[in-house]
């Protein structure tokens, strides 16, 4: 049994707040405009919108990748914008973070990919898979069998395929034994079949380990059935949330419909 | 399920592979004990060695001007052989290019005989051409430009014809499509898209010779380098580091102009230049172009207006050409006797078959291996030293930007030194020998190296470091768990290429009595033993053909 399994039942412990949350880039862009939103403990979030939407800038804000320009987020109780260094590597090791580009070292086994993720709980650097404790490592097989990649663990990462690639930076994360995982848009590199192979795992580890998600994702269809509830981000600021079951797919939809003339605008800027 | 992962093993398989690597490190090590026992370096002299050369300096210092005059005229002499040099290389490698390319060739065989010379003519080290072509042209800047032209068209030749390959097919196909002959599709389509790079490969080629040519002095072959090892070899070291000093800075200011320049015409900075468009300067400029573009089109010229662009390269060519003609006239050189003397070349090629090493076969091999424990000593002193500083030169390695910014400075600032006149300098504070020698070469490949490894560095894939600093990871450990594996397999080929370079440069150490083959490489040639020479410059090349071999082996091995 997970520690954190027994406290999953107390479904009104917020695990995230963002509260009149906003960033504004040296070069001026407004990514993040006064958002607000509470995720309570264990709820999936799916989180849609547009490229340039802020889905991006909002996850790299809520683990202190970036820095607010105003507001306030509160992360499993650290005030993410006020903490120290120190405070803000304890906050990042207990959040898994999942990259659009997986962020593995190629040239490394699986295994010592997926060893990686207890980084932050070792003192010291650690080179090549022997200078990490047997204990470690046989957490880390296990690891690797539960996203079904065990007789992988001895093949250099860079060898594998996309999907493979993301189930083993998944791995990764389950290393750090994570209350929170943020996914930055996990399958916009991946084929159809891997992009779901990809988000039934991450759902599925979810449920059973009792995680906070918040992953973005371009794809409705792929969300619904899979979260629990939707974000909808547009020009920064938020535009639909509501509970996943018995959404409309049509009114997730109007997110991607173009309409006014500051789309048309960017349009041109992203050609 | 968890009993069974129990059971399995955690460490990766011991393949062949894992063996050969550890293997090949202890040979590498057991290498190193070697050639170091066999120079009888000891660490405990570091000490006494280092004492030396403050010394030396101490004595050297302060630097004595009074010879002035004589150091500007040596110093623009240093600077007209490598001008005349790099000239004549450009003159030689264009034709040799055009047949090496494979989109310019005319037959397999030219192209096989023209990269065939472009290899071959960077074998011998400059300085020993130097050294050979002042027996034929007797001692002055002669010797030097035509050993500077010659080797230089290896580099040279070889990049032109890189470039001549990497222009657009389409360009060529549809120049070919209007009806042009092979000649004309070149010099149309080929040329104008290599032009850039031309330039930019022989102003590389300028600054490398102006630190080339300000050592030839050593064989009498011109330039600055004779003042200098003269005034130390009779013990007038005042003069002599006024010579360093200025050699020095001339090296560093063109070198800055030089870099400046190839930026602007080639890589990633042409092209933000090219987009920035502010300032009171460039306003002016466009209006006054927009204007001359406009003039022209009402007056139906048929000629280009001289846009400030169109007179920017025009007055460079015409710079350039002067500063030739200039070159041309002022150099110590009788241009008639020269150009008499040329054939002599052939008959000291002729006398050097077949090649042999006679009686002195025991001093060749034993003058061998020890440049060889040389290299190999400090190629490996060097490369410990540069892997801190390149940490500290890498930009997107995050130390503090000041020592960082210092770091690289301090590492321009010592590459301007050419490694011979350190290897004077050491050579005059701790006597005769290998060991100044090793120490000398040392400092010259952790300078080197460092900007290798910096570059190298710089070049790491960002991702990794991201997926590993998420998890909570600290600095120190984001830098051995992302950085460090995508480091090792150019610093293999890095360090490969380095032994190789450096192993070159051991075999003329012995000129200045730094050790090494050289000794006997340049005595062969002042007594005339020609074919001892070839004897020793064939087996120089068989080795660094095995050092590029092992190479080839350890990069595939530490992919």
């Amino acid at each position: 049994m997970s520690p954190h399994l027994e406290v999953v039942a107390n479904e009104s412990v917020a695990t995230i707040t963002v509260a009149a949350l906003s960033k504004r880039f040296p070069n001026g862009t407004l990514a993040v405009d006064d958002i607000s939103f509470t995720v309570p403990q264990g709820q999936v979030v799916g989180l849609l919108g547009l490229s340039g939407s802020g889905k991006s800038t909002l996850m790299r804000l809520i683990n202190g990748l970036h820095n607010p320009t105003s507001g306030v987020i509160d992360v499993l109780g650290v005030d993410v914008g006020s903490a120290k260094p120190a405070e803000l590597r304890d906050l990042r090791r207990q959040l898994g973070f999942i990259f659009q580009q997986f962020g593995l070292v190629g040239r490394a086994t699986c295994l010592e990919n997926v060893l990686i993720g207890s980084l932050g709980r070792l003192k010291g650097p650690r080179i090549g898979i022997r200078t990490y404790p047997k204990a470690l490592r046989v957490m880390a097989l296990e690891r690797l069998d539960r996203v079904g990649l065990g007789a992988q663990a001895f093949q250099r990462a860079e060898t594998l395929s996309g999907g493979q690639m993301q189930r083993v930076a998944i791995a990764r994360s389950l290393m750090q034994e994570p209350k929170v995982l943020l996914a930055d848009e996990p399958v916009a590199s991946l084929d159809p079949e891997s992009s779901n192979q990809v988000l039934d795992l991450i759902s599925t580890i979810a449920r059973e380990d009792g995680m906070t998600v918040l992953c973005s994702l371009h794809q409705v269809e792929l969300a619904i059935g899979r979260t629990d509830r939707l974000i909808g981000l547009r020009d920064g600021k938020i535009v639909l949330d509501q509970l996943t079951a018995g959404i409309n797919p049509d009114v997730v939809m109007d997110l991607y419909r173009r309409h006014g003339t500051s789309d048309e605008v960017r349009e041109v800027s992203y050609a | 399920m968890s009993a069974t992962v129990q059971e399995r093993r955690t460490t990766p398989p011991l393949t062949p592979q894992y063996f050969l690597k550890i293997a090949s490190l202890l040979a590498g090590l057991v290498a190193v004990w070697w050639a170091w026992n066999r120079l009888n370096m000891s660490v405990l002299s570091f000490f006494d060695d280092l004492q030396n050369v403050v010394n030396l300096f101490k004595r050297m210092s302060p630097p004595d001007f009074a010879e002035t005059d004589r150091i500007i005229s040596l110093t623009f002499e240093t600077l007209w052989i490598a001008l005349l040099g790099t000239f004549g290389a450009v003159i030689l490698s264009y034709p040799l290019a055009i047949g090496a390319a494979a989109n310019t060739t005319t037959h397999p065989t030219i192209r096989f005989v023209c990269r065939s010379v472009i290899t071959l003519s960077r074998a011998v080290p400059e300085l020993i051409l130097a050294a050979i072509f002042v027996v034929a042209y007797g001692p002055g800047p002669s010797a030097g430009i035509v050993a500077l032209a010659l080797h230089s068209i290896g580099m040279i030749g070889r990049l032109f014809s890189d470039a001549i390959e990497e222009a657009s097919e389409a360009s060529s196909e549809a120049v070919t499509s209007v009806g042009a002959t092979r000649r004309q599709r070149i010099r149309s389509a080929v040329i104008p898209q290599a032009l850039p790079s031309f330039i930019a490969t022989a102003l590389f080629r300028l600054e490398i010779n102006i630190r080339g040519s300000a050592v030839l002095g050593l064989v009498g072959a011109g330039g600055i380098g004779g003042l200098i090892s003269e005034s130390l070899e009779t013990i007038q070291y005042k003069p002599a580091l006024a010579a360093v000093i200025v050699v020095f800075f001339v090296i560093l200011i063109v070198e800055l102009v030089s870099t400046s320049i190839r930026q602007s015409l080639i890589g990633e900075a042409a092209t933000q230049q090219q987009n920035k468009q502010r300032g009171w300067l460039s306003s002016f400029i466009n209006r006054r172009d927009a204007l001359l573009n406009k003039t022209a089109y009402e007056k139906r010229a048929i000629s280009a207006p001289w846009t400030t662009e169109r007179l920017f390269r025009a007055s460079a060519f015409v710079f350039f050409v002067a500063l030739l003609v200039f070159a041309i006239t002022t150099v110590n050189i009788e241009w008639g006797n020269a150009i008499q003397s040329t054939p002599k070349i052939g008959t000291i090629l002729g006398q050097m078959f077949p090649p042999s090493a006679g009686g002195e076969y025991s001093l060749m091999i034993k003058g061998l291996v020890e440049s060889l424990a040389i290299a190999i000593v400090s190629t490996f002193l060097g490369v410990a030293v540069a892997l801190p500083l390149a940490v500290l030169m890498a930009r997107n390695i995050n130390v503090r930007r000041s020592l960082s910014f210092g770091t690289r400075i301090g590492v321009l600032g010592l590459r301007g030194i050419p490694e011979l006149i350190i290897a004077v300098i050491f050579v005059s504070a701790m006597g005769l020998g290998p060991v100044p020698g090793t120490l000398a070469l040392s400092v010259t490949v952790a300078v080197f190296a460092s900007k290798l490894f910096a570059d190298s560095l710089e070049e790491i894939n960002p991702a990794p470091r991201e997926g590993v600093a998420a998890v909570g990871a600290s600095k120190v450990q984001e830098f051995f768990s992302a950085v460090v594996p995508q480091f090792i397999s150019p610093f293999v080929s890095n360090f490969f290429y380095l032994l190789d370079v450096f192993f070159r440069s051991s075999t003329v150490l012995g000129i200045v009595g730094g050790g090494g083959i050289g000794f006997l490489l340049i005595s062969s040639i002042r007594v005339y033993q020609f074919k001892l020479t070839m004897a020793i410059v064939l087996s120089v090349y068989l080795i660094v053909l095995v050092i590029e071999w092992l190479g080839i082996g350890m990069r595939r091995l530490f992919k």
